[in-house]
């Protein structure tokens, strides 16, 4: 095992020479005989017998390229259109459905992405920059590359407070049913975009998360959403999310010399 | 017990966002009171645990990293004294965080007002600033420096322990940051060792190493200590969200 993973760093070692562990091997992962990771594998467990979701999770590779080719960093459909797989989209209240289209009209110039702000707790999930977790007792910490920014769900049993803060993230405490982490999360603000075709989020709004990792490879998170403020009836979206190894997230600052969001013009 | 004390705090929770929510695993004396003299908890490998709340006691280290050393004893090399004097006199307008880039390495422990976490787990050590809501990793893994990185503003962190202290060694850094709020300056050059010593539980030390030499003309040190916060939680924190100083900002 130990020779194992020398082999694996010298072979690596001519990859990463001048890179930051972008290329450095992760340790714990199961693999073939011919060193690749078995996806397929059982997903690993902490000392307490749950499944642990820790590792780096990317998105669903699920949008087909424009016909003018692939762009360089390809996103899933869940960052556009966040409710893209259900039958006749997100069920918007006829002023959210105003808003969205009024949010497209203008290109999105309004994201708070685009302004170097939050994505807030769910639209962390759909980014199309890696995501990390990390599973402690008492704690799901989730770190997202963009912006070196994370999200804290606590898992000690605390119950969500009646009237907090407006955040963007949100609270969120979860519990194991099963195999299943079980996240409610509320106190979220009026402002936040669920995805970049501008599907809102109210501060009515309570979430629940069910995280699973049925084998090493794959996580699944089946996001559920009940906000009367904005959407006609509760709604569920279910996502698909492949693990990635061998890598480590990037040091990425929205602000640093940003030189795009005055050139933002809408129509 | 922890009935009692949930019981007693609840009144003051309401509207709140487990800002008094009780920590758990905190060693309390008979009357509930954390025991900050208590011994440093220890995880199952037997290592010192610096996992929990920090918070600096004042801004006094953000204000002058230097402010342990006499003046005239920060070994500047001359182009970088001459820059500070510049930065400092212009009432540092263009200090990085003054835009909401993050303070980073090492001034982010210290900015006071804002806790930060510490969570650590076998194969690395995370931070979570409140301010600006930004984090940053130290492996564990026994994991080399990488040699030649694309430089980054916190740089690339690797630990080991000696003895009953966590030493970091830094380095990759850009040039963006500063290394204080006034503006002692670094290059690329910059190598950070950070010395994480839990004293007891309520206390965090942490002796810092700047060695810049194309900065400075030998490295030099200074100790930061820090304050174990019980029984709340990190805030949201997003430094550009409605900001409007900085256009007001205009130095001298």
């Amino acid at each position: 095992m130990r020779a194992g993973a020398i082999l694996l760093c010298v072979a690596l070692a001519g990859l990463h020479g001048s890179a930051q562990w972008l290329k450095y091997p992760t340790a714990g992962v199961p693999r073939l005989a011919n060193g690749k990771p078995d996806l397929s594998a059982p997903a690993p467990r902490t000392p307490d017998g749950k499944p642990d979701l820790s590792g780096i999770w990317g998105w669903d590779d699920n949008r087909p390229c424009p016909p003018e080719g692939c762009p360089d960093q390809k996103i899933g459909q869940e960052f556009v259109n966040l409710g893209w797989s259900l039958k006749g989209g997100l069920p918007y209240q006829s002023w959210a459905a105003e808003l969205v289209k009024a949010r497209r009209a203008q290109n999105g110039k309004d994201d708070p992405q685009s302004h170097c702000l939050p994505r807030g707790a769910l639209r962390m999930h759909t980014d199309a920059l890696y995501k990390k977790f990390v599973q402690t007792p008492g704690l799901l910490l989730i770190l997202s590359e963009r912006n070196a920014t994370y999200r804290q769900i606590f898992t000690d049993g605390r119950p969500l407070e009646p009237d907090p803060n407006p955040s963007w993230n949100g609270y969120s405490s979860g519990k194991w049913e099963g195999d299943t982490l079980v996240v409610q999360s509320n106190g979220f603000r009026d402002d936040s975009w669920l995805d970049s075709g501008g599907s809102p989020l109210t501060s009515a709004a309570k979430v629940i998360e069910k995280f699973r990792r049925p084998n090493f490879g794959t996580l699944q998170i089946e996001i559920t959403v009940d906000d009367p403020k904005a959407y006609a009836a509760p709604w569920t979206v279910k996502l698909k999310q492949p693990v990635v190894v061998d890598t480590d997230l990037l040091d990425y600052i929205c602000l640093e010399n940003e030189r795009d969001a005055r050139h933002y013009v809408g129509k | 017990m922890k009935a009692a004390i949930a019981f007693t705090i609840f009144p003051l929770t309401i509207a709140a966002q487990w800002l008094n929510y009780p920590t758990a695993g905190i060693p309390r004396l008979a009357d509930g009171r954390p025991n900050l003299s208590a011994p440093a908890p220890r995880t199952p490998d037997g290592k010192p645990d610096l996992s929990g709340l920090w918070k600096a006691p004042n801004g006094k280290y953000l204000f002058n990293l230097a402010a342990d050393l006499k003046p005239g004893d920060v070994p500047f090399q001359p182009w970088a004294a001459e820059l500070y004097k510049q930065r400092d006199g212009n009432l540092a307008k263009d200090r990085p965080s003054a835009r909401c880039i993050p303070h980073g390495v090492p001034d982010a422990v210290a900015v006071a007002g804002y806790p930060f976490k510490i969570i650590q787990i076998p194969s690395e050590v995370v931070m979570l600033f409140e301010e600006m809501s930004h984090f940053r990793q130290i492996f564990t893994d026994g994991r080399a420096l990488p040699s030649d990185p694309n430089p980054a503003l916190l740089g690339y962190s690797v630990g080991h322990w000696d003895g009953d202290s966590l030493v970091v060694d830094t380095a990759g850094f850009s040039d963006v940051s500063w290394l204080d709020d006034p503006g002692h300056p670094h290059t690329e050059a910059l190598h950070v060792t950070e010395r994480f010593r839990r004293r007891d539980f309520g206390h965090l030390e942490i002796q810092i190493t700047i060695d810049d030499p194309k900065a400075y003309t030998r490295p030099w040190s200074v100790t930061e200590n820090f304050n174990f916060m019980p029984d709340t939680e990190l805030l949201e924190n997003i430094c550009n969200e409605n900001e409007k100083d900085f256009r007001h900002l205009v130095g001298r």
